[in-house]
């Protein structure tokens, strides 16, 4: 209700207008930083929403036990996003134009950043953190998640040199991620020596993946490139076990986090990587710091760490390096501010690169239930993403 | 009717000022509900009124939003392509359903399941392919960048326009549900097969229906894509249809009104909840079942209930019968030939050879013990039942094969055994009904003016019937009686040279039975109207007919004058020696 | 040869698990009229009583009594709550039922977590059958489903009950009439149907996917199937099954698994409109 009070202040019509084209930052020094958090709590992603939360609330409560965001204290302002982008959008307005916030961190899918980006027109900076297929490049957009080339680009060489995959079958969902993924893949399949013996793509509505485990034993494919979401990675996974494929075909996901292979199951993960900037079983001091932080907050029960409810906990890092170098939350500032602007996180030491994280990224190997890193590759680019 | 006239108006009147009460976000907020509300309006046409529920209404939502999407990203503010795109996004999706409704429509009767999977399934199968088709839709992460509509500023004045096309959608919504057309809807939910006994083609009369809900869809998904600035397979989905039925049955499913309150409160409550309060969803589950169970109307019904407490505005106009119409068929000779005609269901041969002709005018009657085929005689003469093997001609043309409505428009009305009026309308409206059999053009269906007309036999039917007079009743209010001369009455008033009448005189009492005896003598005089009765009385029987059919076993036993009947050996014999 | 023999038991695995998991459906819309569609979430806490048993380090077969005392008490509660009330009015069931679907699912969700639970194999590993490596538990599953439907079929076409329901769905007024108390009838019938829908929760959850949504997959595949098979006969299910599960695997193999669900889809439109009572009508 405290919103609806807020609201009845913004005078009409006027004042909205207003609103659209004042700068957010001519406020006092002790005015909180406001931080719209924009995460799933509902919907198919709604599993990442606890992490998501927890990850954000732990980096707000450092931010300002270290001082705050240009020596403001950040106030975080939380909504569900895990709804189709018309419901994204209203959540977002609320807190833009109720709440007044000063920036946006989100934590959701592609279809919502397109929603988002058009809503914001570059008045307001705006955060967006999890894995995605690349290309974004709108002004006061940063993007601090994996794209394909950053997680493929090392990874597949080395699973040729090391582990001998050369004859590789593609399978995802059936939408843009998995299809600009495996294109990506499908150059550095090339390059490594190696060839495409398959490319599937499956409805969201899959549940059943016989005939695509047939295909993959007749193809005699030595390494399989997941980039099926959710519910269908776990369903593909633990048919692919129970047939007994583990053991003579790898598996790569570049969207397989410690959720869904709990939902694979110990049984079904052998022989199966994932690649990716967060793993809650890292082994860096940072990455430690970062996953004891959060046990003491949120206890031994807390929802499981993983790379997507880690990248909210990066996505305030990157916000406050960014305003600290521009010394202002104004986008236009930021802007000018934002390339080469460096900070560092459990992921390691990252740096902005055409609005893009350059980074280190990890290949791990399921053990159990648990991801064990065996490779990390250096301060590896995002790839070309602004044409 | 005023009263809940007048809210409608006040509801609409009200919407209007929300910007000024409350603030442009929050009218930028309601402007999306009342997008959701216009495609629930679509929905309550075909549900509330029409009796068939579409599951799949995003389906005709989302190739609105495609549509008009694409037209503002490529019209480059030319206004000539921008009317083109919005035109595209009302009419396609209207001929689409107007198609689908169609061709299922014919097949089906009645408003089962069937019809409503299929939509089901067609959204599905648009969600599919709006994702899979990335190169024209842009995929699961949407057709992106769409401007705003011209001349409009998307989080201000965009909202008057939608509120424009909300009453315009209101407005046309209204009028097509008073005018014959929406009368006629109301009457295919309550008895399709009867309304086509009067040769109403209630397939076309539900497809039209269903045109117009996709094309109201269609125009809303024209104003989400500048509202939302991008266009995802969500809004083509399976998810967004199922919501927006169940704000339509939340909100009142039948009224005008109800499916954009429903859409409005429940959109605030989701807003407003989601993110304050864990279990949100679990509450609106609640809400949506308990409303479902305990008021089936739905909210606005409430509010209805609360307003007609209120003094009524103005009393209620009796409806005056001025424009004096001629039927097209009034007489003519009628020539009616049986040959051979075979009925097997299953294992049942219920006609067997049945041949029989019938060419003068005046009262034939049909008898037989049970089971002899009588009700089956008629099922197959007026496209109930097609029969197995032999033909029927009426005045040289076949019949068989025929769709219902087809062979009543050819001139052959039927009251079926039990009486069948449409008991949720009135006295009055029932009678239009009759009236227009066969002579309501389809232009006409969306004028006023047919409630105004009357034929000089209606004038003798309200001398025979005063009941007829009291045109406010409902029909579902008289007694079995009164419905059963209704029945008649309407069968009449077709004024078909060919009347089948299945036992007019049953569950009447004696008295009654000798009205109506009375009634079916003079009317026929009047008419020179041609008239097959069944009937087990042997007094109606003789009293009315000077021509007798036996039947029995599905085939002719005997034909002629009732004297000549009752001489008859083989009747004898059937009939145990004796007339009832 | 290999690639035959394994397409032939992956068809014949998905026509026989597909029919288990409509039959509760089946016999819910086939004898009550009543469109379920919480139908998916009674699979759902079948699933979820085997994640009971296994925490409780219980074996596996421990949660057939639990999935069916939790299906037949919930099942119990609802049909005295809301289905009885809506037994003449189809499209309110959908709704109501529709609700009654979040509901469930929101409460699993409140007491176990949004997160994929994995069911462990009571039966790992895979056998050689006719040439091919197959999962040890697809087998005895496949021929448990088959056991379980020809002992359904004669329970039905003999015992005293199955002749009382024959009679209250050809006509209930009758069967009233001479004394079958067809409300208890019809409840026995909706809680059967349920408890149906748990028991392949409970066969299906070691192979897929256990999660509070996944309910939703088999709704949609169940209607599927009753749609095309028609209601109110066993064969029906069981064609229902073989051809919705054998096109959607044979286009699958041959084109995409989106041009396998978009040919069931297609399928479904086609019978619903011409042959909307299914290949095996009802007698």
């Amino acid at each position: 209700m405290k919103r609806r009070t807020l609201l009845r202040t913004l005078a009409g019509a006027a004042a909205f207008a207003a609103a659209l084209t004042v700068s957010a930052t001519s406020g006092l020094a002790d005015d909180p930083v406001k931080v719209g958090i924009l995460i799933p709590q509902s919907g198919p992603a709604g599993l990442f929403g606890p992490s998501s939360q927890n990850s954000a609330e732990l980096a707000v409560a450092e931010i300002n036990g270290d001082g705050g965001i240009l020596g403001r204290m950040v106030e975080p302002f939380y909504a569900d996003v895990g709804g189709p982008p018309s419901d994204a959008i209203q959540a977002a307005l609320k807190l833009w134009k109720g709440e007044k916030v000063d920036a946006f961190i989100g934590m959701h899918d592609s279809a919502v950043r397109g929603a988002l980006v058009n809503l914001f027109k570059g008045q307001v900076p705006y955060i967006y953190t999890p894995v995605y297929e690349g290309g974004e490049c709108a002004d006061g957009v940063y993007v601090l998640g994996e794209t394909p080339s950053q997680q493929l680009e090392p990874v597949i060489p080395w699973l040729a040199e090391n582990k001998g995959a050369s004859k590789w079958y593609l399978i995802g969902n059936d939408y843009n991620w998995p299809r600009d993924t495996n294109t990506a893949a499908k150059a550095y399949i090339e390059a490594s020596g190696g060839t495409v013996v398959g490319e599937e793509y499956l409805p969201f509505t899959a549940d059943n993946f016989d005939s695509n485990l047939a295909k993959i034993k007749e193809s005699g494919a030595d390494a399989v490139l997941i980039t099926l979401v959710g519910g269908a990675s776990v369903g593909f996974n633990r048919a692919f076990g129970s047939f007994g494929l583990s053991d003579d075909v790898i598996r790569i996901g570049t969207l397989i986090e410690e959720n869904t292979l709990a939902g694979i199951g110990a049984e079904n993960s052998k022989n199966l990587y994932s690649s990716a900037g967060y793993f809650a079983n890292i082994d860096t001091e940072p990455a430690k710091a970062f996953a004891d932080a959060y046990k003491a907050k949120f206890g031994d029960d807390a929802p499981v760490l993983n790379s997507l409810g880690e990248s909210v906990y990066d996505g305030l890092l990157l916000l406050k390096a960014i305003a600290e170098k521009a010394g202002s939350l104004d986008v236009a500032a930021m802007e000018n501010a934002a390339e080469g602007v460096g900070y560092s996180g459990p992921r390691g030491d990252a740096t902005l690169e055409q609005r893009h994280t350059t980074k280190d990224i990890y290949l791990a190997e399921a053990n159990g239930v648990d991801f064990a890193v065996v490779e990390t590759f250096g301060s590896v680019g995002a790839g070309d993403n602004c044409q | 009717m005023a009263s809940s006239r007048a809210i409608n108006v006040l509801f609409l009147i009200g919407l209007l000022l929300v910007p000024f009460v409350w603030d442009s976000f929050v009218a930028y907020q309601l402007g999306l509900f009342l997008l959701y509300g216009m495609v629930g309006q679509g929905i309550g046409l075909c549900w509330g009124r029409a009796g068939f529920l579409p599951l799949g209404q995003a389906l005709f939502f989302g190739i609105g939003a495609y549509v008009f999407g694409a037209t503002l990203k490529s019209a480059d503010g030319s206004g000539i392509v921008l009317v083109a795109g919005l035109l595209a996004a009302v009419l396609a999706p209207a001929l689409f359903a107007f198609g689908v409704g169609l061709l299922v429509f014919i097949r089906q009767i009645g408003s089962g399941p069937y019809f409503s999977l299929i939509t089901l399934a067609l959204t599905m199968l648009g969600f599919q392919l709006a994702n899979s088709m990335d190169w024209l839709t842009g995929g699961f992460n949407g057709m992106t960048g769409i401007p705003a509509l011209p001349g409009t500023d998307t989080y201000e004045t965009l909202y008057y326009v939608i509120w424009a096309a909300l009453v315009l959608v209101s407005g046309l919504l209204a009028y097509v549900g008073t005018a014959p057309f929406g009368q006629l809807l109301g009457a295919t939910a309550q008895n399709e097969e009867r309304l086509q006994y009067f040769g109403f083609n209630t397939a076309l009369l539900k497809a039209i229906a269903f045109a117009i809900s996709a094309a109201v869809a269609g125009l809303a998904g024209a104003l989400f894509a500048p509202h939302q600035g991008i266009v995802t397979p969500q809004a083509v989905g399976f998810l967004l249809s199922a919501e927006i039925v169940v704000w339509t049955a939340v909100g009142g499913r039948a009224s005008l009104i109800g499916p954009v309150l429903g859409a409005i409160l429940i959109g605030f409550m989701a807003s407003e909840l989601r993110d304050s309060f864990q279990y949100w969803e679990v509450l609106i589950a609640l809400i949506f079942v308990i409303v479902v169970i305990r008021f089936p109307g739905g909210l606005w019904s409430l509010v209805e209930g609360l307003a007609r407490r209120a003094p009524s505005l103005g009393a209620k106009r009796a409806r005056e019968r001025d424009i004096g119409i001629e039927k097209s068929r009034t007489d003519g000779p009628v020539d009616l030939v049986f040959e051979d005609v075979e009925l097997v269901l299953g294992p049942v041969r219920i006609l067997d050879k049945l041949s029989f002709r019938i060419e003068t005018p005046g009262v034939h009657s049909i008898i037989g013990p049970n089971g002899a085929g009588k009700t089956s005689a008629f099922n197959v003469l007026t496209g109930r039942l097609k029969p197995t093997a032999g033909r029927i001609r009426y005045n040289g043309s076949s019949v068989g094969g025929l769709s219902r409505h087809r062979i009543a428009r050819m001139g052959i009305a039927r009251k079926l055994q039990i009486p069948s009026v449409f008991p949720d309308l009135s006295v009055g409206r029932n009678v239009d009904i009759a009236l227009w059999a066969g002579d309501l053009t389809h232009s006409q269906m969306f004028t006023l003016r047919p409630f105004r007309w009357t034929t000089p036999l209606l004038g003798e039917m309200q001398g025979i019937f005063p009941f007829l007079g009291e045109a406010d009743h409902s029909a579902g209010s008289l007694s079995l009686g009164q419905r059963q001369m209704l029945d008649f009455a309407m069968t009449c008033l077709t004024q078909s040279p060919l009347l089948l009448l299945d036992e007019p005189c049953a569950a009447l009492s004696s008295s009654e039975t000798g009205e109506m005896i009375d009634a079916i003598e003079k009317i026929v005089a009047l008419t020179g109207s041609t008239a097959i009765i069944i009937e087990h009385d042997m007094q109606v029987v003789e009293r009315l007919s000077d021509h007798v059919l036996v039947l029995n076993q599905g085939a002719l036993l005997a034909n002629g004058a009732m004297e000549e009947i009752r001489a008859d050996p083989a009747v004898r014999a059937v009939y145990g020696g004796g007339s009832k | 040869m290999d690639l035959v023999a394994l397409q032939g038991l992956n068809f014949v695995y998905i026509s026989l698990t597909l029919a288990l998991v409509a039959l509760g459906l089946a016999v819910v819309f086939g004898l009550l009229g009543v469109m379920n569609m919480a139908h998916g979430e009674f699979v759902m806490l079948g699933a979820y009583s085997v994640l009971v048993v296994q925490n409780a380090g219980l074996p596996f077969l421990a949660a057939l009594p639990l999935a069916l005392a939790l299906c037949a008490a919930v099942g119990w509660l609802l049909e005295f709550l809301v289905i009885r009330h809506l037994y003449r009015r189809p499209f309110d069931t959908l709704l109501a039922t529709w609700g009654l679907a979040i509901l469930i699912r929101e409460i699993v969700e409140a007491s176990f977590g949004r997160d994929y639970k994995s069911i462990d194999q009571s039966l790992p590993g895979t056998v050689d059958m006719f040439g091919v490596d197959y999962p040890a538990y697809r087998i005895v599953l496949m021929a448990l489903i088959v056991v379980f439907f020809i002992g359904l079929l004669v329970w039905y076409s003999r015992s005293n009950t199955g002749a009382r329901i024959k009679a209250m769905v050809s006509n209930p007024a009758l069967a009233t009439a001479v004394g079958i108390n067809t409300a208890l009838l019809a409840r026995g019938a909706f809680i059967f149907g349920v408890c149906m829908a748990g028991l392949a929760g409970v066969a299906l959850s070691p192979l897929v996917r256990v999660e509070p949504y996944m309910g939703l997959d088999y709704l949609l595949s169940s209607f599927f199937i009753l749609v095309v098979g028609g209601l109110g006969s066993l064969a029906g299910l069981l064609v229902g099954s073989t051809v919705i599960g054998g096109s959607d695997a044979i286009v699958s193999a041959i084109t995409s698994k989106t041009g396998g669900y978009m040919t069931v889809l297609v399928i479904s439109i086609l019978f619903l409109w011409l042959r909307p009572n299914g290949i095996v009508a009802r007698d």
